[in-house]
């Protein structure tokens, strides 16, 4: 699929084939995504246990339930349990002059291993390592984890699955899981073919682009080209709004399917 | 409901249950009208009627937002699976049916419930 059309395809899919199983090779793939994904300091930010539905005992799956998110969990036949390492920053030092060494922070920007020794690692980067829990340093190392979740789910799309971020109960997983203590909680990715159809209803609103983006500065609204608007619906990023026609339908034939409420 | 005080269809958490149904589910709730004939059964065994049903699911504090009670939600969905397990001569399809028809009553009353796979 062209890159175009697997931003356009994701969605939260929350209804999965709960009896079938994802193949191992297409987890990998989505966390390879995962581990490619740009990082502040070339910190990994982002740390996962992934863990298969079936594997926990029926206590522990349904203490992980929080009220909105417990019938996707107990459809999706995969979990990956995201977590931000704040102790990221902890060998930054170490890693930007390896990002010297091969030639991505360089010379012609200002960089060097000097610059990292006596002035970026003390001033900059040792106070974050150390603050680790203050608000702004956590909000840039989930931003980072963010960032890092979202290509694992577009290769998930890539690959035909079905993906939905949710809330998690942290206690129970974390007696499975055993995080370290400088893992803070962030979603539940969950992964499994989709139950319902790939459009799930179809594209869901979003305000439009002025709204959202602006253009030298905040209130002058970014206004987009409708010759390009028309070119990534060719292209299948912008796709069919929600709702279809036949969505009711298909949520009734769906509620019949697993025995769900109307 | 010792005595139910009017119709069933009369009080406001049905109509609001029956408009969500149309509007939000697509159904037409006057085609089946055992939908209603369970409802007034889980009524009966709680000895409530519908508006109270929702009531009880809720916490309301003097000058505070109306919030979901935990406990009072937790509660009936202990008694709406103990309704759906009475149904013991039909098969579990039309048990589900059972528990569903009473969590889709609350769920389109803004009481939100989650069942799990009931099938």
């Amino acid at each position: 699929m062209e890159l175009k059309e697997v931003i356009g395809r994701r969605r939260s899919i929350r209804y999965f084939q709960s009896w079938r199983q994802v193949e191992r090779e297409k987890i990998q793939i989505m966390l390879e995504a995962a581990r490619l994904a740009s990082c502040a300091v070339n910190a990994t930010f982002l740390k996962a246990v992934v863990v298969v539905r079936d594997q926990l005992d029926h206590a522990t799956l349904e203490a992980l339930k929080t009220p909105v998110s417990g019938l996707n969990i107990e459809l999706a036949p995969v979990h990956i349990y995201t977590y931000v390492d704040m102790a990221a920053y902890v060998g930054a030092q170490g890693r930007l002059k390896k990002l010297v060494d091969v030639g991505a922070l360089n010379a012609t920007h200002g960089w060097s291993h000097k610059f990292v020794d006596d002035f970026v690692w003390p001033n900059i980067l040792k106070p974050l390592a150390q603050g680790a829990t203050q608000a702004s340093v956590a909000a840039a190392a989930a931003s980072d984890a963010g960032i890092a979740i979202c290509q694992a789910m577009l290769a998930a799309v890539d690959e035909g699955l079905g993906v939905c971020l949710s809330a998690f109960v942290a206690e129970p997983i974390a007696k499975i899981v055993n995080p370290p203590k400088d893992w803070l909680p962030l979603w539940v990715l969950l992964v499994g073919y989709p139950a319902e159809s790939w459009e799930a209803g179809g594209q869901r609103p979003r305000p439009p682009m002025e709204e959202q983006f602006f253009e030298g500065k905040y209130g002058a609204g970014f206004k987009p080209d409708p010759k390009v608007t028309e070119q990534m619906k060719a292209a299948r990023m912008i796709q069919a709004p929600a709702p279809l026609p036949w969505r009711k339908e298909e949520i009734r034939a769906l509620a019949r399917m697993f025995g769900l409420p109307e | 409901m010792s005595a139910p005080g009017k119709p069933l269809e009369e009080y406001e958490s049905v109509q609001t249950w029956y408009r969500g149904l149309r509007e939000q589910s697509g159904i037409d709730p006057a085609q089946d009208p055992s939908r209603l004939e369970l409802l007034r059964e889980f009524c009966a065994t709680l000895d409530l009627d519908p508006d109270a049903l929702v009531a009880a699911c809720l916490l309301k504090k003097e000058g505070r937002e109306t919030k979901i009670s935990v406990k009072g939600r937790r509660s009936m969905g202990e008694r709406i699976a103990e309704f759906q397990s009475r149904g013991a001569s039909a098969d579990s399809r039309e048990r589900a049916r059972r528990g569903n028809t009473v969590r889709s009553f609350l769920i389109h009353n803004g009481i939100l419930l989650q069942s799990g796979i009931q099938i």
